[in-house]
């Protein structure tokens, strides 16, 4: 008898609190107030989630807090559904929520993901949750916390500019690749990280809401749909997306994507988004 | 009966004071010039300043004179944002049209005046610098701050600045963490002037520098003055100094104004005790 | 000619007196100058003569405010027309003054940056109105007719001979002139030839309706220049009068000068 109260207990939970409820409504709140200030890193409490820190722990709470049983959620890393994080993380939300799963962005409403906004259109009906390790786009600059405050309160990003003067001075480009800094809605500057150059245009003026999570740094951020996002560069250095100069996708042969090269093989060139790459190949 | 057209001030500061620690009118009665002291026995307090009042036309350099510990930093610092004072009543002619009190500003306000209102060349380059980046780079950061946004002319800008301050060009790509105490003095006055401010602060300007490259800089500074019909504070402890850059100049000890006055007229008929005794001593 | 008030008068001292308190040496005063009164009309070049710790100098100091008075009342015509006393304006007014108006050419070169020689006599324009280009021709020529020779215009000044630098003071002076120029024995230094070039262009000074203080200690250069001479002794005026009358007396001594 105490043996089979013990297995359903043991049931129960396995079905249930990744995140608890009340957890998931304080996040909302975080998430809400993240939307009203486009760009504003608002501070959560950010829990102790199944994945280890810096691996996606905060996007993963975003996602069991805006998910419900009739939502379908999609996974990727590096635009993959089938890395072993993206599996990982897929299976803890949809076996603690109960909700649908999909590598098809026309069937998802949640879209998880490290590193890439997929090929396909995003639409309204969409929400983009994307994976920070480090929120904070002045991080690189200044470590006081007040000061980072300050900066932010007073938009004074002059700081940054010189960085991004130096940058071209030293290198003679801005050599930021991923997490380029962009300004949201005229007012804030965020950390993009950790989508390439190559996202960031999907970002402005989009129909689908963004969502950014930092669990180790306990930040979320959000860029609401049809919000201006710029990417922080000199006017007479135009801002410039990865160019994949002759190559193309070895599987489906596109060269309008975002391409990846695999080490392994030879001629290496492939979609970094494989459901795209695949759905392509089986038209 | 006077129709001599004097400018309007572009700087009004009025009974500037600051005392550290707690302080009644007995506390201001008992330190001072005559008293001799800017510390309150009583009470501890220091009455670092009190009673500053005095105005600066357009184009015109005003010195303050003062031995170390007669305030002369602290209302310089004070008219900077660098120290908030007790008291007082600050105007710039380009601010509201000098008719608020910068004083009343918030920090966040004050900080935007140092933008462009209102500039300050400290006598240690390294705070009025970032030595970690480039010449250039301490250049574009208050432009910048003005909303520059074109790479190109961010550069030509700061090449200009840094070619009338006689900063080698070919510097500018530099750390200034490499360039020498007079060189980088030079990219502190450059980096002061880039957004044209109605007011600049000049704190010992040439303190410290070895005596030959001091008095480049004081040339250097004394023809941008000419040049810009920008408004100057001049504080300095060496009359030398107050002599090159200056018309008029107030004498502080203790924290008291002693004596305002030209600056020709300081150095050859001083009248307050205090005021022949440090030019006696300077002669000498 | 006996200079009383007229339409052309510029320069009223009246009463003036000075005394210096030296508060650091047990206080003492010392009264160096007693009760001056004189005009000065325009166009008028009169000479400050007496032996030196008569005041020359301190009176026309006190002129250009480098030194204040201890009383007194310095009355002085603006170009206006309106009146102004000297003692009773502002230090910026008195800045604002010296810029235009009043002048003062000293023996000694102030203080000055290292500059060339042909920007301290621009800048001496420009600081009496003049825009940048006419003030630089104006320098050219200046320097020209005082004989400085181009191959030292863009030279520093503190590389200058004692003469040369006094010539490129009268320069900066002369240029432009102000309605009122006070002059410092400005050609101590200066060879016969170059004394010659600088009196002349003293001289022309009384053409353009400039009024000129002086003192020489030459008494040829007050004869050649000076149309009055005050005549001073410790700190008192002993005697005025025109040139005439009063240079034989100082050749003679008879006025101690």
């Amino acid at each position: 008898m105490t043996t089979l109260v013990s297995q359903f207990i043991a049931q129960e939970e396995l079905t249930q609190t990744v995140l608890d409820e009340e957890s998931k409504r304080e996040i909302r709140r975080a998430l809400l107030h993240a939307v009203c200030i486009p760009g504003y890193q608002v501070p959560f409490g950010s829990r102790e989630m199944p994945v280890a820190r810096g691996w996606g722990s905060g996007g993963l709470q975003i996602t069991l807090a805006v998910i419900g049983e009739n939502d379908t959620v999609k996974v990727i890393d590096q635009g993959d559904d089938e890395g072993v994080n993206a599996v990982n993380l897929r299976r803890l939300v949809t076996s603690s929520t109960g909700c649908e799963e999909t590598t098809e962005v026309c069937e998802a409403t949640v879209i998880q993901s490290r590193h890439r906004i997929p090929e396909d259109v995003l639409t309204d009906e969409h929400i983009l949750v994307l994976q920070v390790p480090v929120p904070e786009p002045l991080r690189g600059i200044e470590r006081d916390m007040r000061e980072l405050s300050r900066m932010h309160a007073e938009s004074d990003y002059s700081r940054m500019w010189v960085s991004l003067y130096e940058d071209k001075v030293r290198n003679g480009v801005i050599t930021q690749t991923t997490g380029y800094p962009c300004l949201v809605n005229e007012r804030y500057v965020i950390a993009t990280t950790p989508i390439p150059r190559w996202d960031i245009p999907r970002l402005h003026n989009a129909e689908f809401l963004t969502l950014f999570g930092a669990g180790r740094e306990k930040r979320v951020y959000a860029i609401p749909p049809h919000t201006i996002v710029e990417p922080l560069t000199f006017e007479d250095i135009p801002f410039e997306i990865e160019q994949n100069e002759g190559t193309q996708c070895r599987l489906c042969g596109s060269n309008t994507s975002f391409l990846v090269q695999s080490p392994s093989q030879e001629d290496n060139w492939a979609c970094s988004d494989t459901a795209w790459c695949r759905a392509r190949r089986t038209q | 009966m006077s129709s001599i057209l004097v400018p309007d001030p572009v700087v009004r500061v009025q009974n500037l004071g600051k005392v550290y620690g707690p302080f009644d009118a007995a506390t201001i009665d008992r330190t001072g010039s005559k008293i001799g002291t800017a510390r309150d026995s009583t009470s501890g307090s220091i009455v670092a300043a009190w009673d500053v009042s005095f105005d600066v036309q357009p184009g015109e350099a005003l010195g303050i004179v003062g031995e170390s510990g007669s305030g002369k930093s602290t209302v310089l610092r004070c008219i900077a944002g660098d120290v908030s004072p007790t008291t007082g009543d600050i105007r710039l002619a380009n601010v509201e049209d000098g008719k608020v009190n910068i004083l009343d500003y918030d920090a966040a306000q004050r900080r935007r005046l140092r933008i462009d209102q209102l500039s300050v060349v400290y006598q240690d380059p390294a705070e009025g610098l970032a030595l970690g980046i480039t010449a250039g780079g301490n250049i574009a950061d208050p432009l910048t701050a003005a909303g520059w946004r074109n790479y190109s002319a961010i550069r030509t800008r700061a090449m200009e600045l840094l070619q009338r301050t006689d900063v080698p060009i070919d510097r500018m790509d530099d750390l200034v963490r490499t360039f020498s105490g007079g060189m980088r003095q030079r990219v502190q006055i450059a980096r002061a002037l880039a957004n044209n401010p109605g007011v600049i602060l000049l704190d010992e300007p040439t303190t410290g520098l070895d005596a030959s490259v001091a008095s480049g800089v004081l040339d250097l500074i004394r023809s941008l003055l000419e040049e810009l019909n920008i408004a100057a504070i001049v504080v300095s402890h060496d009359f030398r100094v107050i002599e090159m850059l200056t018309e008029r100049c107030l004498v502080m000890h203790h924290g008291r104004i002693v004596e305002n006055t030209l600056t020709d007229q300081l150095l050859e008929d001083p009248q307050h005790p205090y005021s022949q005794k440090l030019i006696a001593a300077a002669r000498t | 000619m006996e200079s009383g008030l007229c339409d052309a008068t510029l320069l009223q001292v009246k009463n003036v007196n000075k005394s210096f308190t030296l508060h650091n040496i047990d206080g003492r005063n010392i009264h160096v100058l007693h009760d001056i009164n004189f005009v000065i009309n325009a166009g008028e070049h009169v000479a400050l003569a007496g032996t030196s710790g008569a005041g020359k100098s301190t009176l026309l100091r006190i002129l250009f405010q480098t030194y204040s008075s201890t009383s007194g009342t310095i009355l002085f015509k603006l170009s206006s027309g309106d009146w102004v006393d000297l003692t009773q304006l502002s230090d910026s007014e008195i800045v604002a003054l010296r810029g235009r108006e009043i002048g003062y050419v000293s023996q000694f070169l102030r203080a000055q940056p290292r500059r060339s020689v042909i920007d301290l006599v621009t800048r001496s324009g420009i600081a009496r109105g003049m825009n940048n280009d006419s003030a630089r021709e104006l320098a050219q020529l200046t320097l020209e007719k005082l004989h400085i020779a181009q191959s030292l215009w863009e030279v520093h000044t503190s590389v200058l001979s004692g003469g040369e630098k006094q010539r490129v003071n009268i320069a900066a002076g002369l240029i432009s002139p102000p309605r009122l120029l006070l002059l410092d024995e400005p050609i101590s230094a200066l060879d016969p030839e170059n004394r010659a070039l600088a009196l002349e262009l003293i001289q022309e000074l009384s053409q353009s309706g400039v009024a000129v203080l002086a003192v020489f200690h030459d008494l040829d250069a007050i004869e050649q220049v000076s149309d009055r001479i005050i005549a001073m002794e410790h700190g008192r005026i002993v005697q005025e009068g025109p040139t005439k009358t009063l240079l034989p007396l100082l050749r003679k001594g008879y006025i101690d000068a």
